[in-house]
């Protein structure tokens, strides 16, 4: 089926069944929204950041005494290389910088191969069939760290790091989760669900970088595999409701109180595989319910270097 | 003798639509979430779970009152709830044809149809029917129940079985164990039940081709968008809804233009009217 637009399917979908088409965005009964800035490192000094926006546009903004920097590590914000992609956490309208991450990326997939290049480690993954297969490497030093984590270090197992990007390369440095126990094709089914519907679920949302910095929307694990064109889809260790790409998501950080509805823009095929835990404030009560863009994740009051917060979802 | 004999059916419904109300409304801890159950969402969000409960307490005087008593004001009243009912859920049809009724809860979540309607108007027709019967108390009426009675009363809740779309929900959640959302349901089934739908037949001559363009499933429903002309022969896109529950699903549909503005169907036999409005 050749699928068209995100936006027409929501336009359609609300005609006919008479719903009303309210835009995605966050909600309104919150004050001191985060605004999320992205865009390529110009310069910096202690107390200012001048970056180029992706639509070209140069942006200055004012360094908060309290921000702080990630770059692999906590550095000074002042300490960040010039040209470095920046995603910026802003108070007050998106003027004032709360907390800067550089150049981060997140590895999300299943372990195809691993190899050796000196002390590191390279390792292939498959990342879904919109992402395919990427390399990375595992920096020596950070290997202790993300071994601890990730127990079953071995093909056809789930892996999940956060890293930066270092001259096109992705270099994992913490990890993101406790890898999961069982092999990406052995997903444990979600429990039989007894109860009636639940228009509300709660569980961990994560981000993702299958999305451009930028981008505001979420991905999504339960979608039908026609629909979606992902074959690897509909796989979820919760009981999760379908929607389709198109469909709107109300997410709530509930660690935050942050409430936004975001439309589903990708297929979080990998997302569903996950039945670990969020520990951000509590342990949640599910795996993996939704991924978001990196810029949707900040602006919900997530921290990109923790990787995950209780969320819970309804359609939007 | 039959008039009198629905009294207990009427009671068996109002105690079904007081326990399921309050078991819907109790279990929902996150505000928002009766939105697809009516005729909670005519009233503001804050207010829906209290609506829910105002109507199941609305139906246990009702029941407490026809089984006590044999006076003909409770007969009056329910007959008066049971007619507003049919009221508020055509009106609930035409304001938002996606949502459920709600008559039990979070199990009546298929959208109003003819047969939640039909079942209304019968047990109105029912209730009125008790006015004129002879004044004894609910109780002493289960209690002293005759062979003939009992024949006339399980007459009335087959009628009323046969109304009732939850039947189906419930069956098919004992076999699949899991609710209408989450249950895996190929496109071509949907396909099939939409090209075997009046509304299709009534709009078949707006398509410009057999073949869906789009088709995506959210919750409960799946929708296929075909290009067609409207009367105005203007390009538009059909879009059609089909619920995925039931044996008879209902089916919207709606024309948009190239702009995303809605279009009028026109006068089209068998055509249910949608409001476009939210």
């Amino acid at each position: 089926m050749p699928y068209r637009s995100v936006d027409r399917r929501r336009i359609l979908a609300a005609a006919a069944l008479g719903r009303s088409l309210d835009e995605p965005g966050p909600a309104h009964d919150e004050g001191g929204a985060f605004q999320a800035v992205t865009g390529e490192l110009l310069d910096v000094s202690p107390h200012l950041i001048l970056i180029e926006t992706p639509e070209g546009r140069h942006e200055r903004l004012v360094i908060a005494p309290w921000a702080t920097a990630w770059r692999g590590e906590n550095v000074a914000p002042a300490d960040l290389p010039r040209g470095a992609n920046v995603i910026i956490r802003a108070l007050r309208s998106g003027r004032v910088v709360d907390r800067i991450w550089a150049d981060i990326t997140r590895i999300t997939g299943v372990i195809r191969s691993i190899g050796a290049e000196g002390r590191d480690q390279t390792v292939e993954l498959y990342c879904g069939p919109h992402r395919g297969h990427r390399t990375i490497v595992v920096p020596y030093g950070a290997s202790g760290r993300l071994r601890v984590r990730h127990p079953k270090f071995e093909p056809g197992y789930l892996f999940d790091a956060i890293g930066v990007r270092e001259d096109g390369v992705a270099k994992a440095r913490l990890p993101a989760t406790s890898q999961p126990p069982y092999r990406w094709t052995a997903v444990p089914k979600p429990p039989p669900g007894y109860g009636g519907t639940q228009s509300r679920i709660s569980g961990t949302a994560t981000w993702s970088d299958a999305f451009d910095y930028a981008e505001r929307g979420a991905a999504y694990p339960m979608l039908e595999r026609s629909d979606a064109d992902c074959q690897d889809a509909g796989v979820s260790c919760t009981g999760l409701p379908y929607l389709a790409l198109g469909s709107t998501l109300t997410v709530r950080n509930v660690c935050a109180g942050r409430t936004s509805t975001l439309p589903l823009a990708a297929c979080g095929c990998m997302a569903g595989r996950f039945c670990d835990r969020c520990l951000e404030c509590g342990t949640s009560p599910r795996g993996r319910i939704v991924e978001l863009s990196a810029t949707s994740f900040v602006e919900l009051g997530g921290d990109l270097t923790k990787g995950c917060f209780n969320a819970r979802i309804g359609p939007g | 003798m039959i008039a009198v004999a629905q009294l207990p059916v009427l009671c068996v419904l109002l105690a079904a639509g007081a326990l399921a109300k309050v078991w819907t409304a109790r279990g929902d801890a996150e505000p928002g979430a009766l939105g697809r159950l009516g005729p909670a969402v005519l009233v503001p969000d804050r207010w829906r779970a209290s609506a829910m409960l105002v109507c199941a307490a609305g139906e246990a005087a009702l029941l407490a009152g026809l089984l006590a008593s044999g006076h003909p004001a409770f007969r009056w009243a329910t007959a008066g709830f049971f007619a507003m009912s049919t009221y508020v859920l055509w009106e609930l049809r035409r304001q938002r044809p996606d949502v459920g009724c709600g008559c039990f809860g979070e199990v009546s979540a298929a959208p109003v149809g003819l047969r939640s309607l039909g079942r209304t108007t019968v047990l109105t027709a029912m209730a009125a029917g008790t006015v004129w019967a002879p004044p004894v108390s609910g109780w002493s009426l289960l209690t002293a129940m005759t062979w003939p009675d009992a024949l006339a009363a399980a007459g009335g809740l087959v009628v009323l079985a046969a109304l009732s779309p939850e039947i189906e929900e419930a069956a098919a959640r004992i076999r699949h164990r899991a609710p209408c959302e989450q249950r895996p349901m190929p496109p071509e089934q949907a396909l099939h039940r939409l090209r075997a739908s009046p509304v299709w037949r009534a709009h078949e001559r707006l398509l410009a081709s057999g073949e869906p363009v789009d088709s995506w499933r959210e919750l409960c429903w799946r929708f296929f968008v075909y290009p067609g002309r409207s009367r105005t022969d203007e390009p538009v896109d059909v879009v059609f809804a089909v619920y995925l529950s039931g044996r008879h699903p209902a089916v919207r549909v709606a024309l948009v233009d190239a702009a995303g503005q809605p279009v009028d169907a026109g006068t089209l036999t068998e055509s249910i009217p949608v409001s476009a409005r939210g």
